[in-house]
């Protein structure tokens, strides 16, 4: 945005994001100033609170009453196919899973798969889980068909109605900006105790990834193929399944890939419900009794399957070669031969202790590492506590107390503060950035109160104002009027806890994951080493993240943070590097051509052109912080999430389902602020 | 069948507008221009809507080979997915051997497709989890045509566009040019009676874009079939045409045959495009030959109505008296006048 200057006066005309910050600069100060003689201003009243999460909790418990009978019917129905995955899988003989999944990781991609199947089971089979490893399992096999059928269904009807696309794609939204954990609590009253609640919630998360991968694939076919169905003279079904359907296999494929990793993820998820002997309760478990070693190996079974299943079912999506089906028969050959020769003498995988001896040692390495580097470590965490994270949560008023940073914080630093913010802003403004001036403005202000007491007019105003300019009026009413259902539901202060926590490690995973981005941008050897290790943290279930920082931080605010950052970080590296990376060559020719430097070509064409894409990877790093955020209540947060996990524990419908709702509006504001600041981005561009 | 004199295709006052709401726009266009085409298009262009095709009226007469010409994006794409109904036609009427497509019934659509109607896609349109023969046999597959009986079929197609041996490739690993024999092979397979084919050898190389032409002129001396043929290329149309019709913007402003849309262009538009073509090898003596044989010279070089003016001019070099022409049998028909054959020639220099 340019300061338009057209009219004769001399006067210059405000922009529009210039006048958003002055408005919000202007509500904000207001709130301060009138702090002492009208708290309300700052502070929502209790008494003003309605009583919208004990609503919710009666209509829902007397609608999920009344559906209960059906759905306990279909409970009982859907016992049937778990028993019989169960039994299946857990009845073979290992050496025979074995044997099929290296078969089938050879036909799928050859040695390098079939390896990876057959070491990866092996590692599952030394570590004693066997058994609770074919439980999840089981889980998953009855949760996927369910997943892809209902998902896929939802796709092929959105490709035959656009009329109800957009409805549906707006509940896809919904269906996966909710928290996983908030799903559970209604779903535990429906169907009860059980692990029919992990399958149901495993099936609603998995199906939307499903949805739209189908959608995207069937609008994705070359028109004139359609065209060419429609002349051959086929009926809609032909042309559907015949034609456009496999025509679209890649696509639907990766949803297929997709769907399968949010399954597998949101089974060990439920396992928090417990009542099922699986791999994800035994991390709880060893987590619960600081086993951290055996803890770490139960989370690393984990990982492997969710490689094996993400690498074998991502074969499926690219274009793959045809492998020679004798070995398959080999493979399984060998493994049918294996198991009748040894059969007496096949070991009881659940007595298998292999991976004991390295579990202990982990653990007394982790003793001994924590006890030789506590003080670091302690050091490391205090001093991100103290003088980072606490003066974001509360304000450097209260946060800066004399047995941490060594003085009091008195009025005159608060106006010391202000007058440096101001002066830096005024610096700013006269250099010609108005805007830019008052953002630091009202930065240092947020500094001084803390985001969990900022006033709530200005959060609303700052977040219609954020909408005006990214997206104009209608964003903006949608901003605001989201917002205030959280404020008068009475569940302000926690969203602004949990806006705190996923705020920070939104920042430090932008800083952090920028710079890696931009690195792995410039050098095609970081990039190397980074790309590895960002597939790596994307195929890890969220739950597993959870460990590693327990070891070493324990319980508290600052592991959760880590978790949060070591999971949303993914997205803003990619994106950032493809944005990068992905500048028209024309464009970098002609800044060449013209003179440029390596560093002015970066900072006047690279990053402008790919501010669109880093916005994208923003946006998706913010998703992905709420969606850890809620996980990441299990080891200690506050706000929304650990309501969200309380409410589970009581099964208080109306918290959970008010929670996540309030948690899913967070996501979805921020979502819609993101895109529209890309959108507009592209437009300037002219993409 | 309805009798002979039935056109193949018949279109009246076809429309096709792009944009929400485009019948309701055009209606109204009309009723404000006062059923004026050309201004109903502009009001149309004005308030954002795209008329594709505008007021087309013309007839395909059986067995015949009917070329369109255009500049890119001047709607010829559009007018024969129109007739073909993959676009529903805003306005107007079609009629294919006399029957109403336009109001047909999807079931009656299927059945035309199926026994009536082929199609060759400007950019193949194949599917790409086929074989080349699976590709081929699809339109028998959708009728449910026996397995063994659909490949047969589809086989013996495919060694008539030269593809033998390549049965069993995928799209993917095809050249451009047998992707596009693949697309002329599968629309043949079902023996349409009006085929459609929207610059088929455009993607070719001259060579075997030439090799095509021919081979497709000995396909539709075999096969009979009512042919409507898109091509950007004029010496190509000039060569398979009976009639060409020449599109400017969603406007058809010339319907004529080579002959005509060579020595008599109806404006610059249609000149522009018959410029660089060598005229005395497409227009034939009958094109300026007079009735009547009043004040013919004495000499006879033996002009026929069907000798093209460059042959002509070579057997009349030194005369300038006007000469007899006869037509095939022999029978004297008219004269020429040596000058005029030179002058028709030189059009282009006026
Ligand atoms: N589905 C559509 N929606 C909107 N406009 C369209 C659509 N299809 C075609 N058009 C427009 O209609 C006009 C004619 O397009 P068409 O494809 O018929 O051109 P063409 O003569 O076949 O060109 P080419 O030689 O490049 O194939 C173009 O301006 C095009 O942009
Ligand atoms: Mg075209």
């Amino acid at each position: 945005m340019t300061a338009l200057t057209d009219a004769p006066t001399t006067r210059v005309r405000l922009t529009v994001g210039t006048q958003a910050a002055l408005i919000t600069l202007l509500v904000g100060a207001i709130c301060l100033a009138l702090e002492p003689v009208a708290p309300w201003l700052v502070k929502w009243p209790a008494a003003w609170v309605l009583p919208a999460t004990d609503w919710v909790g009666s209509i829902l418990t007397t609608v999920l009453t009344t559906m209960k009978p059906v759905a306990r019917g279909f409970s009982a129905l859907m016992a049937y196919p778990m028993d019989w995955a169960n039994f299946v899988l857990n009845g073979t003989p290992w050496p025979l899973v074995i044997g099929i999944v290296t078969a089938v990781g050879w036909y799928l991609g050859g040695l390098p798969m079939a390896a990876l199947g057959f070491l990866g089971l092996s590692f599952v089979l030394a570590s004693g889980y066997w058994s609770e490893s074919m439980n999840t399992l089981a889980l998953v096999a009855v949760s996927v068909p369910l997943a892809l059928l209902v998902g896929g269904a939802i796709g092929v009807l959105a490709n035959e109605f656009p009329r109800i696309k957009n409805a549906l794609q707006a509940v896809l939204d919904i269906m996966q900006t909710v928290p996983t954990f908030a799903y559970l609590t209604p779903l535990l009253l429906l169907f009860g105790f059980g692990p029919v609640v992990g399958l149901i919630a495993s099936a609603i998360y998995a199906a939307p990834p499903m949805a739209r991968n189908v959608l995207l694939g069937l609008e994705r076919v070359e028109s004139e193929v359609k065209e060419a169905a429609v002349m051959a003279g086929g009926t809609r079904l032909q042309q559907l399944f015949q034609v456009e359907i496999p025509s679209a296999s890649t696509q639907i494929m990766v949803g297929v890939n997709q769907c399968l990793m949010a399954a597998l993820s949101m089974v060990i998820i439920a396992a928090v419900i417990g009542g099922f002997n699986d791999i994800g309760w035994e991390v709880l478990l060893t987590m619960r009794k600081a086993q951290f070693g055996e803890a770490l190996i139960a989370g690393m079974v984990i990982v492997v399957f969710a490689m094996v299943i993400d690498r074998m079912s991502g074969a499926l999506a690219t274009e793959r070669k045809r492998y020679d089906t004798r070995v398959v028969w080999g493979l399984l050959g060998f493994a049918v031969i294996f198991t009748v020769a040894f059969w007496t003498r096949l070991p009881v995988p659940s007595d298998l202790t292999l991976l004991d001896p390295v579990s202990d040692a982990l653990d007394n390495g982790l003793t001994e590492f924590t006890r030789s580097n506590g003080a670091a470590l302690d050091a490391f965490k205090n001093n991100a506590m103290f003088y980072v994270l606490l003066p974001l949560r509360i304000g450097l008023d209260q946060a800066v107390l004399p047995f941490t940073w060594g003085f009091a914080w008195t009025t005159n630093m608060s106006l010391g503060l202000f007058l440096a913010g101001a002066a830096i802003g005024a610096v700013l403004a006269w250099r010609g950035n108005v805007t830019g001036g008052l953002m630091v403005l009202i930065g240092f202000g947020m500094l001084e109160t803390g985001i969990s007491n900022l006033p709530w007019p200005f959060v609303l105003t700052g977040a219609a104002a954020l909408g005006w300019v990214a997206g104009g009026p209608r964003l903006a009413i949608m901003a605001a009027g989201l917002l205030s259902t959280i404020l008068i539901s009475g569940l302000w202060d926690r969203a602004l806890l949990s806006l705190y926590l996923s705020g920070a490690a939104v920042f430090a995973c932008a800083v952090v994951g920028g710079l890696i981005g931009l690195l792995s941008a410039i050098s095609p050897l970081a990039w190397k080493i980074v790309r590895p290790i960002c597939d790596m943290l994307q195929t890890i279930p969220l739950f597993v993240f959870l460990i590693p920082v327990l070891m070493v931080f324990q319980i508290g605010e600052f592991s959760a943070f880590l978790a949060i950052c070591a999971y949303a970080i993914v997205p803003m590296i990619r994106y950032t590097r493809h944005g990068l990376v992905n500048t028209p060559e024309e464009m970098m020719e002609a800044a060449i051509a013209s003179g440029a430097t390596q560093f002015q070509i970066m900072r006047d064409v690279k990053a402008p052109y790919a501010a669109p894409t880093i916005l994208l990877g923003l946006n998706q790093t913010i998703l992905y912080a709420f969606a850890m955020l809620v996980i990441a209540a299990l080891i200690g947060t506050t706000g929304l999430g650990q309501s969200i996990y309380l409410a589970l524990g009581k099964a208080d419908i109306g918290l959970g389902i008010s929670a996540g709702a309030a948690m899913a509006i967070l996501a979805l504001v921020a979502d819609r602020l993101v895109q529209g600041f890309a959108e507009e981005r592209r437009k300037a561009l002219g993409l | 069948m309805t009798d002979a004199n039935t056109p193949a295709i018949a279109c009246q006052d076809l429309w096709q507008v792009f944009g929400p709401g485009a019948e309701k726009a055009l209606t109204d266009a009309l009723a404000r221009s006062g059923n004026d085409a050309d201004a109903a298009s502009k009001i149309l262009r004005e308030t954002g809507y795209v008329p594709a095709v505008q007021d087309a009226n013309f007839d395909v007469k059986e067995g015949e080979l009917f070329v369109i010409m255009g500049l890119s994006g001047s709607g010829k794409s559009t007018l024969i997915r129109c007739i073909s109904q993959l676009l529903d036609g805003t306005g107007g009427q079609i009629r294919i051997h006399g029957e109403d497509i336009m109001t047909a019934s999807k079931q009656r659509l299927i059945e035309l497709r199926r026994k009536k109607l082929g199609m060759v896609f400007q950019h193949f349109g194949l599917f790409p989890h086929m074989t080349v023969l699976d590709n081929v046999a699809y339109p028998l597959r959708v009728q449910g045509v026996s397995r063994k009986e659909r490949l047969k079929k589809a086989a013996e197609v495919i060694e008539l566009v030269g593809l033998e041996g390549r049965e069993d490739r995928y799209p993917r690993e095809l050249s451009g040019g047998q992707r596009q024999r693949v697309g002329i092979a599968r629309s043949l397979v079902a023996d349409c009676e009006v085929w459609f084919l929207d610059e088929p050898f455009s993607a070719l190389d001259p060579l075997i874009r030439r090799q095509l032409q021919d081979e497709f002129l000995e396909i539709q001396a075999k096969l009979k079939t009512t042919i409507v043929f898109i091509t950007h290329d004029i010496n190509e149309a000039l060569k398979l045409a009976d009639r060409i019709a020449i599109m400017r913007d969603g406007k058809i402003v010339q319907i004529g045959t080579p002959t005509d849309i060579v020595l008599n262009p109806v404006d610059d538009y249609v000149r522009e495009f018959s410029k660089d073509v060598a005229k005395g090898q497409h227009a034939r003596v009958a094109s300026v030959m007079h009735q009547g044989t009043e004040g013919v010279g004495p000499d006879d070089p033996g002009l026929r109505t069907d000798m093209t003016l460059d042959a002509a001019l070579a057997h009349c070099m030194e005369l300038y008296e006007p000469v007899p022409v006869r037509d095939k049998e022999g029978n004297l028909v008219g004269m020429v006048n040596p000058a005029d054959l030179a002058a028709a020639l030189q059009v282009e220099e006026a």
